[in-house]
């Protein structure tokens, strides 16, 4: 995936969650997680990304 | 905090009358040219290198106030120095090439922008607006003889017909009609002709709304962009900072959707704010604001940049937002490609299908642009719940994942390569390139040494870049086929001004004229070009056809179909 793709999906991925709208929204994220780690299929690699996402979670600061 | 005055005296010009009978000037112009700024000079300055007269109509008795654009690309330092003015917007500008992007305390992002050994020009230079209107102003009144500018002098009203326009102007001299064949519109976001020719832009606002402040700052930090994404100093918000000339700082910074512009800008709102961002910055030095302005990211543009006798540029055809500096560089590349096929218009040397060639041509650049735009500004002024979320996933794992970097990056302007358009010639002779811009494209930049008469100097490529069709052939020494001298012999009788300049791989100090000899070795294979290769070029520097093998026969045709 170059540049220019990874940029596609991103607002591809935005765009998508604004029709979704904010209440569906972490449903929406919570569904692609799980597509995610299907689609990825390694339980080593998922479980780092989940690690890696929790990373600075909970906030400490505001905002 | 007193605010204090740019470091700026423009110089006021009175509005005069021309010679008028019964209220209308006697004196018929080929070209008028309605808004005096950035664009409105590029392209006076673009038509007087073919020696075409204008008249630049000005509502205003000086050059802007305050500090507008300013951020002016390598492109259009190019274009620029061909119209004989880019001497003190190197001398002034403050050149930059890359920038920083923070969240909260961390550095996400550390972008350069494409610089390396064989550029002639920085990749960007800053410099207020008003100095960009001056340094063209100073080179217009070079050339007074062509161009004419009625200062204070605004429209008020236009009669735009097929064979030509007359146009109402008001100024406090009186008021009086001119008669024009043609008429180019570069008065800016509020068009007046836009609003007279009834006609809309199209596409995206965007709710967002910055707030710009200039000030004068004591300091030494270096001249680089800097992007603040939720800082210490204003949470929420996004925070952009640019040096200027004469210890002037411009400091962008977003504004809640709850905020209420006209109280938001007051200064006792503002300076708290900024004294905040300079502390966090380490900024120990005096400051003192200079301008205070509110700003709403737009990406908007015409269908067309043509309507009859009457050619739009710069703002008054498009909107972009100022994420990505593509607005006055857009502009000016708008005059660029005007101003040439214009002349050769007026001079009677090209039928004027060619203008709706720069109405194509312009367009498909504006959409590219604000393509690029919208990216920077979804980023910039997140316009819905879901891109604010996954701006802050990017911003908070980018330290650690820097392949996620490039969503942060402004995608900052360059030249538009123009690859659908009606003037690329010979598609299927330009596809035997293995490399090298294809019809459509910019020239790439190179350096070169520039034989002439016998005097030789250490230049480069787009030093070759003319008012004129340009003919590279590239050769061992400089012989070029007798075909050629022919063809050049013929463009010169019928006028059309045309330039024949060889590309050599050794150098030819014997050779009379021009010649560019390939001095690194490294042209020849950029360009994928052997002894015989031809690239032609346009006025405006790009590419308009190239042969492996040329023809002087089909460089000839290929000139003709474009002017038709």
């Amino acid at each position: 995936m170059n540049e220019h793709e990874l940029d596609t999906v991103y607002t591809q991925l935005c765009r998508t969650m604004t029709t979704v709208g904010e209440s569906d929204s972490l449903l929406f994220l919570a569904r692609f997680a799980m597509l995610a780690i299907d689609r990825i299929g390694d339980a080593a690699a998922a479980q780092q990304l989940i690690e890696q996402a929790a990373e600075g979670l909970p906030e400490t600061v505001r905002s | 905090m007193e605010m204090k005055p740019y470091p700026f005296t423009a110089r006021s010009y009175p509005a005069r009358l021309p010679e008028l009978r019964a209220g209308a000037e006697t004196r018929r112009h080929p070209v008028a040219i309605v808004g005096g700024g950035p664009v409105g000079f590029a392209t006076a300055l673009g038509l007087a290198n073919f020696g075409v007269p204008s008249v630049l109509i000005e509502a205003d008795d000086s050059v802007c106030f305050g500090s507008r654009a300013i951020c002016i690309s390598r492109r259009s330092l190019e274009i620029i120095e061909r119209l004989g003015a880019v001497d003190g917007f190197l001398k002034v500008g403050l050149p930059w090439t890359g920038g920083r992007s923070f969240y909260r305390d961390t550095q996400v992002l550390h972008f350069q922008m494409p610089h390396d050994e064989n550029q002639k020009l920085p990749p960007m230079v800053n410099l207020a607006q008003y100095s960009i209107e001056q340094f063209l102003l100073d080179a217009a009144e070079q050339r007074s003889e062509l161009i004419d500018i009625r200062w204070n002098t605004r429209l008020t009203g236009i009669d735009a017909r097929a064979d030509g326009a007359t146009l109402s102007l008001s100024c406090p001299a009186g008021d009086y009609t001119m008669e024009a064949d043609w008429v180019v519109a570069s008065d800016g976001g509020r068009s007046f002709l836009r609003d007279a020719l009834g006609l809309q832009l199209r596409g995206a606002s965007y709710e967002g709304r910055y707030v710009i402040v200039d000030i004068e700052l004591d300091t030494e930090r270096p001249t680089e962009r800097l992007a603040y994404f939720d800082p210490s100093c204003n949470p929420g918000s996004t925070v952009l900072v640019h040096r200027q000339p004469d210890k002037v700082w411009r400091i962008d910074y977003q504004l809640r959707d709850d905020e209420d512009p006209e109280q938001a800008t007051r200064p006792e709102n503002v300076l708290p704010r900024v004294a905040s961002l300079l502390d966090m910055m380490g900024e120990r030095g005096k400051w003192s604001p200079i301008w205070i302005t509110v700003y709403k990211a737009n990406a908007l543009t015409l269908e067309r940049y043509r309507h009859g006798r009457v050619l739009f540029a710069g703002d008054a055809a498009h909107l972009v937002p100022i994420f990505g500096v593509r607005g006055a560089n857009s502009g000016i590349d708008d005059a660029d490609n005007l101003a040439w096929k214009l002349a050769f218009v007026v001079m009677g040397l090209a039928s004027d299908r060619l203008l709706d060639s720069y109405s194509d041509e312009r367009v498909f650049a504006a959409h590219e642009n604000l393509s690029y735009g919208m990216k920077s500004t979804e980023f910039m002024a997140p316009p819905s719940f879901a891109f604010s979320l996954m701006r802050k996933a990017v911003l908070s794992l980018a330290a650690d994942h820097p392949s996620l970097g490039s969503l942060i990056n402004p995608r900052q302007t360059s030249a538009i390569a123009y690859t659908e358009s009606p003037l690329n010639q010979a598609a299927e002779r330009s596809s035997e390139f293995e490399a090298g811009p294809a019809p459509g494209t910019v020239l790439a930049e190179c350096p070169l040494t520039i034989v002439e008469n016998g005097k030789a100097r250490e230049a480069h490529l787009t030093d070759l870049v003319a008012p004129s069709f340009t003919a590279l052939h590239f050769s061992e020494d400089g012989e070029i086929p007798a075909a050629f001298d022919e063809l050049k012999r013929d463009l010169d009788g019928r006028g059309i001004p045309f330039r024949l300049v060889p590309i050599t791989a050794r150098v030819a100090s014997d050779r009379q004229g021009i010649h560019g000899w390939d001095h690194t070795g490294r042209l020849f294979g950029m360009y994928g070009a052997k002894p015989g290769s031809l690239y032609l070029v346009r006025p405006d520097g790009h590419v308009a056809g190239r042969w492996r093998e040329a023809d002087a026969a089909e460089a000839k045709a290929a000139i003709e179909r474009i002017l038709g």
